[in-house]
């Protein structure tokens, strides 16, 4: 029966092609309204990612058109081919056709050569880094903190972030470059492996220990003002999800005025040698060098702090009382440095000393 | 046909069935229990995944007590669905199928069969006795050192080095497992079955048993040189003692980039008989459907630093060429499945509902999938949700939706009885929705910048409403899982008697019985195709 | 070459009559799948012996990858890019002790050769004779490794002297591991060969060991040029 040639479509037929019509519609209409968006990376912010965002484009197409032929064919030959109870004799038995082997081979082949160069014209531009870029940023990831050093063209240090999320309330810490110039970033990593992702860049290196990554951006122009979220996509440990930073672009000159001021920061005269109750504490391999810790209550008191991890690896020492909330907040002290820190007056009572870094490392503070 | 069992006349005591079941060496039995081991770890591994999503389903961390647990949690369903249910699950069909389906009486060599069964539930205890010693690994089923070394805010604790063992010993079983899969091909087929005659399904467990056996021991030398790091003071992987953390990610993905293929061709394998039954025609280009599982395996050797490409140590143009020739072969299968449908007389048993459920997902998972290979779309999408949602479009909308297809088709002739169409057909669309509410969302939170393997994200990240989605078709897979069981239960005992041929099969476990008695064939078809049974019903005029 | 020996008459041979010129008759039999082989080729012991020993060069390979990445990045705490590193130069003199159990390992290749070739010709005492010097030349060998090992741990080089101590006794230790498994592999073999078990006809386990203890031999010597000499 069915080798005989069909003079008018069977009904099966009509109703297949109809179905198949209307989903093919359905797949255009949901991306020339828009709706499809939601299938696309979010807007580039450096010209690096407009590069990749239009290379996403065109694989996306051609992706999407290989998806709605074969989605049609298998949609069509399930509607259309559906045994009857008519179908008493075998269909015929095709049991293959070189020819379109072959044209199924070929054009595949065409296309996935055709992106493969196209990718690679794409990865020459996104992976390139000069010998003198305008900016160079030093960033270390150590679990579970972030630090940006800021190098001068000669490649030294003249200031550091430790503060890598920018906080809207107070304007203080992120990662800030200029827009508009070009920014080179090594990676460094004293413990694990982590990476550096920015979903904006459309761009992620990993943070490797023993191996500096290097890659270089340029936020655009039209960009300055923006915070751009950034986040470690290597699980690097229980505090993965923690290791957040913002990149920050800022007009040249706004630029120029931040680096001054983490400068000025940075050199800034350590706290007075404080008065009072003076403790000391220092902390090797994650781990503080006592659990308990005892001040006067309702006096002003001071930690003598050692870090004494490497360098990349960062801690402080908060307080918080019993029902958790942070009574004492300070700042993050990097590998191999250490700091003063002066806390407010406590009234009596028991409170756990920690770091805001890594959750395994807390104390008992007693004030009495 | 008329075929009538043969008892063995050995047996003139009995020991009772469990007995006989745990000291068999029947590649049949093995089989059995083989799939019955993985799916008992699929369970295990889907209610790791209920937590997953359950801990995301909302920002914050209210179902975990931190993130260490989290990340035991995808840690152990990566590794437990991976090596625990859908490889051993594979081979069990295959050990099931294979000798039937070239017309041998066993396997090559029961008794080292026997050994792979056993160090699979044993590697699984291991793996899962890590809970109640202190912790299970928790640096992803990957453990990139330095993170899975010892060391604090590292892996210290037996946990890496129980998931070490284990993994040891299931790799062991595999190797064991190819090498017999490699003899019985090669040397235990019928007369008349050719190479150019086997069944797609034994081409595909052949290709994989080659992968398995020239990657499998690469990994062990891995997994050895980490125990020996952890344990013995060792400086393989440790960057600051000497070691390159990046040497094991290149000689993990050696491994784990063909485990891909070792997971996916017999799914193909499946599908590849499924579809021809189903649809009453042969499989479309038999020859070259062959010559494209063994390209996949060949190229399969040849890429695996494309998990590696944010790395900033790997030659990206190389393995992105050959990444997106990948797709070529895969392509070539895809249009083969599809044009065996074409102009067939398709009966929408639920194997077949499955293999189509096959056919569009995978179709997904290979498109997303060549996304990645280009270099700089991958810097974009590597370690993000999307990368998630690509793994399971392979692993689950390709295997594990091939496996269905599989058992769903030899149920029949493991168990002589037919599994109810009703509850067969309910399992397919709650788990084709289920799968497809979970797994779609994930692209766009990759795309938005969600990375994988977070316990928590931002509330005001806009990622709420589609994680949210996604644990709802997590349950929903879960759910979907049930009348499955109910329906190999009640089926069990009260099914339709399927007779030896209940779907008017091409292969030779067509042939005998349901279930095949012992040594399987009394008599075999003659055999002067690809479709012996085909042949013997139809005779040669069908061609 | 017949594969089973005597064993393959033993299980029922049931032949189907054959009804149908169209029905071929098959062996229903615990050694049916066997039958298979007079049609030639090598048997199912031996190529299952050659598929394991493809598995294990792919282990080794695995090993001297990481070797061969490790010594190509290796700087001393000196920034010294040497190898073997200075203060181990010494210590590994190639015309020691470790040659003499390499030409041990190397002899034991030929004299197990030489018992296969006499269990061909159905020389049985020949073959025990010859077994029983490659047993003992496998052991020799394992002892000289570990007095070889307590030489090195006494000079101070062990599993954590750096990448060097770290390769060198994870490639010798599991060349020393499966050396181990060679000499049960060949402790068995004598044991039934002196039970009588082998003959002309039927030697497949003497053939699979040998091919075994054979690679174990390889091994070595690429091991002993690489880590001695290169």
């Amino acid at each position: 029966m069915s080798t005989s040639p069909r003079k008018r479509p069977a009904p099966d037929a009509l109703v297949a092609g109809l179905v198949v019509a209307i989903l093919v519609a359905l797949v255009g209409a949901v991306f020339l309204s828009g709706w499809g968006a939601s299938l696309y990376p979010p807007q580039a912010a450096t010209s690096e990612a407009r590069n990749v965002r239009g290379l996403y484009d065109i694989v996306f197409a051609f992706g999407l058109a290989i998806f709605v032929v074969v989605e049609a064919l298998i949609i069509w030959s399930v509607l259309r081919y559906r045994r009857k109870s008519s179908d008493t004799s075998l269909p015929v038995q095709t049991h293959g056709n070189n020819t379109v082997e072959i044209i199924w081979t070929v054009i595949p082949t065409a296309i996935v050569l055709f992106l493969f160069v196209i990718s690679w014209q794409s990865l020459n531009r996104v992976n390139a880094v000069s010998a003198s870029p305008d900016i160079r940023i030093h960033a270390i990831a150590g679990q579970f903190q972030w630090q940006f050093e800021y190098l001068d063209a000669s490649g030294s240090k003249v200031a550091t972030q430790l503060v890598p999320v920018y906080d809207v309330d107070t304007g203080e810490g992120g990662m800030a470059v200029p827009a508009g110039k070009s920014v080179q970033v090594t990676l460094d990593s004293p413990d694990v492996i982590h990476a550096f992702y920015v979903p904006r860049f459309l761009f992620k290196r990993d943070v490797v220990p023993g191996q500096t990554n290097r890659f270089e951006f340029t936020v655009d122009a039209t960009e300055a003002g923006q915070v751009f979220r950034g986040q470690c996509a290597e699980l690097c440990g229980a505090g993965h999800r923690r290791m957040l930073f913002s990149v920050i672009a800022l007009t040249p000159a706004d630029y120029d005025t931040w680096l001054k001021a983490l400068i000025v920061k940075a050199n800034a005269t350590p706290a007075p040698a404080p008065s009072g109750t003076v403790l000391t504490l220092s902390v090797l391999n994650i781990q503080y060098d006592t659990a308990a810790l005892e001040v006067p209550a309702d006096a002003p008191f001071a930690i003598s702090f050692a870090n004494k991890d490497p360098s990349g690896v960062t801690h402080d020492v908060d307080i918080r009382d019993s029902s958790g909330t942070v009574v004492a907040n300070q700042e993050v002290v990097n590998g191999g440095s250490s700091a003063n820190y002066v806390y407010d007056p406590l009234p009596a009572g028991t409170y756990t000393f920690f770091c805001s870094i890594h959750a395994n490392m807390t104390g008992t503070l007693t004030v009495k | 046909m008329a075929t009538h069992a043969l008892t063995p006349a050995a047996s003139t005591y009995s020991r009772g069935r469990l007995y006989e079941w745990l000291t068999t060496t029947d590649h049949k039995k093995i089989g059995i229990m083989y799939v019955i081991n993985s799916f008992v770890f699929f369970l295990i591994g889907g209610i790791l995944a209920l937590v997953v999503r359950t801990e995301l389903a909302q920002p914050g961390l209210q179902f975990l007590a931190d993130e260490h647990v989290y990340n035991e949690m995808f840690t152990m369903h990566a590794t437990i669905m991976i090596f625990v249910f859908v490889i051993p699950m594979l081979a069990g069909l295959g050990n099931y199928i294979v000798p039937l389906m070239i017309g041998a009486p066993d396997m090559a060599f029961p008794r080292i069969n026997a050994l792979s069964l056993w160090m699979l539930p044993l590697a699984g205890i291991l793996l899962i006795s890590s809970f109640f010693t202190g912790g299970t690994a928790a640096a992803g089923w990957t453990s990139y050192p330095p993170l899975s070394l010892d060391g604090p805010l590292k892996s210290p604790g037996s946990g890496q080095d129980l998931w070490i063992v284990s993994l040891i010993l299931i790799g062991t079983s595999s190797i064991l497992g190819s090498i017999n899969f490699l003899v019985t091909i090669f040397k235990m087929r019928a007369p008349g079955m050719t190479l150019f005659r086997m069944p797609i399904m034994v081409w595909t467990v052949l290709v994989t048993s080659v992968l398995v056996l020239m990657a499998t021991p690469v990994i062990t030398s891995a997994l050895v040189m980490l125990f020996i790091d952890r344990n013995y003071g060792g400086h393989f992987f440790d960057p600051f003692g000497g070691g390159s953390a990046i040497l094991y990610q290149n000689i993990f993905w050696f491994y784990s980039h063909p485990a891909v293929y070792v997971m996916i061709l017999p799914a193909m394998g499946v599908i590849s008989e499924v579809l021809p039954v189903f649809s009453r025609k042969p499989l479309f280009g038999y020859k070259a459907f062959i010559f494209a599982t063994a390209g996949i395996g060949a190229l399969g050797f040849s890429v695996w630093a494309h998990h590696m490409f944010t790395t900033g140590s790997v030659f990206l143009p190389f393995f992105s060429l050959l990444t997106f020739l990948i797709a070529v072969p895969t392509g070539v299968k895809m249009f083969n499945w599809v044009f065996t449908l074409f102009r067939g007389q398709l009966t929408f048993s639920t194997p077949l509902v499955f293999a189509i459920g096959f056919l569009t997902m995978f179709l997904i998972g290979g498109i997303n999938g060549a996304f990645s290979a280009s270099v700089p779309v991958d810097f974009a999408l590597h370690d993000t949700y999307w990368v998630v949602a690509h793994i399971h479009y392979v692993l689950f909308g390709g295997s594990v939706f091939g496996i269905f297809a599989g058992l769903y088709y030899w149920f029949p002739k493991m168990f002589g009885r037919m599994l109810d169409e009703g509850l067969g057909k309910l399992h397919f669309v709650l788990m084709f929705i289920g799968f497809n509410l979970t797994f779609f969302p994930m692209h766009q939170l990759g795309l938005e910048g969600m990375p994988r393997r977070i316990a928590d994200y931002a509330a005001d990240a806009g990622w709420n409403d589609l994680n949210l989605l996604a644990t709802v078709g997590g349950f929903t897979i879960a759910v979907s899982i049930l009348p499955f069981i109910w329906n190999v239960f009640i089926s069990l005992r009260n099914g339709k008697i399927a007779g030896d041929d209940p779907w008017e099969g091409n292969t030779l476990e067509w042939a005998t019985s349901s279930p095949p008695p012992p040594y399987n064939f009394d008599h075999l078809p003659e055999i002067r195709s690809e479709r012996p049974v085909f042949d013997a019903r139809h005779g040669r005029t069908g061609h | 070459m017949p594969a089973t020996g005597g064993r393959d008459t033993e299980g029922a041979l049931i032949n189907v009559t054959a009804d149908s010129h169209a029905l071929t008759p098959t062996e229903h039999s615990p050694m049916a799948g066997l039958a298979h082989d007079v049609r030639g080729g090598i048997s199912n012991p031996i190529l299952g012996m050659i598929l394991f020993i493809t598995s294990e060069v792919m282990f080794f390979a695995g090993l001297f990858a990481a070797y061969f990445s490790t010594r190509a990045n290796f700087v001393d705490v000196n920034g010294v890019k040497e190898w073997p590193p200075q203060e181990f130069a010494s210590i590994l003199n190639p015309f020691s002790l470790i040659l003499v159990a390499t030409v041990i390992l190397i002899v034991s290749s030929v004299t197990l050769q030489m018992a296969i070739w006499a269990i061909r010709r159905d020389d049985r005492r020949g073959f025990l004779r010859n077994m029983a010097v490659t047993f003992i030349l496998g052991i020799t060998f394992l002892l000289l490794q570990a007095y070889d090992y307590s030489l090195l741990f006494h000079e101070g080089l062990t599993m954590g002297s750096g990448p060097f101590g770290t390769t060198y006794f994870t490639l010798t230790g599991f060349h020393g591991a499966h050396v181990f498994g060679g000499v049960i592999m060949l402790g068995v073999v004598l044991y039934r060969g002196m039970s009588g078990q082998f003959s002309s006809r039927h030697h497949d386990a003497v053939e699979a060991a040998s091919l075994y203890w054979h690679f174990v031999d390889v091994v070595w010597i690429i091991l002993f040029s690489i880590l001695y000499f290169l």
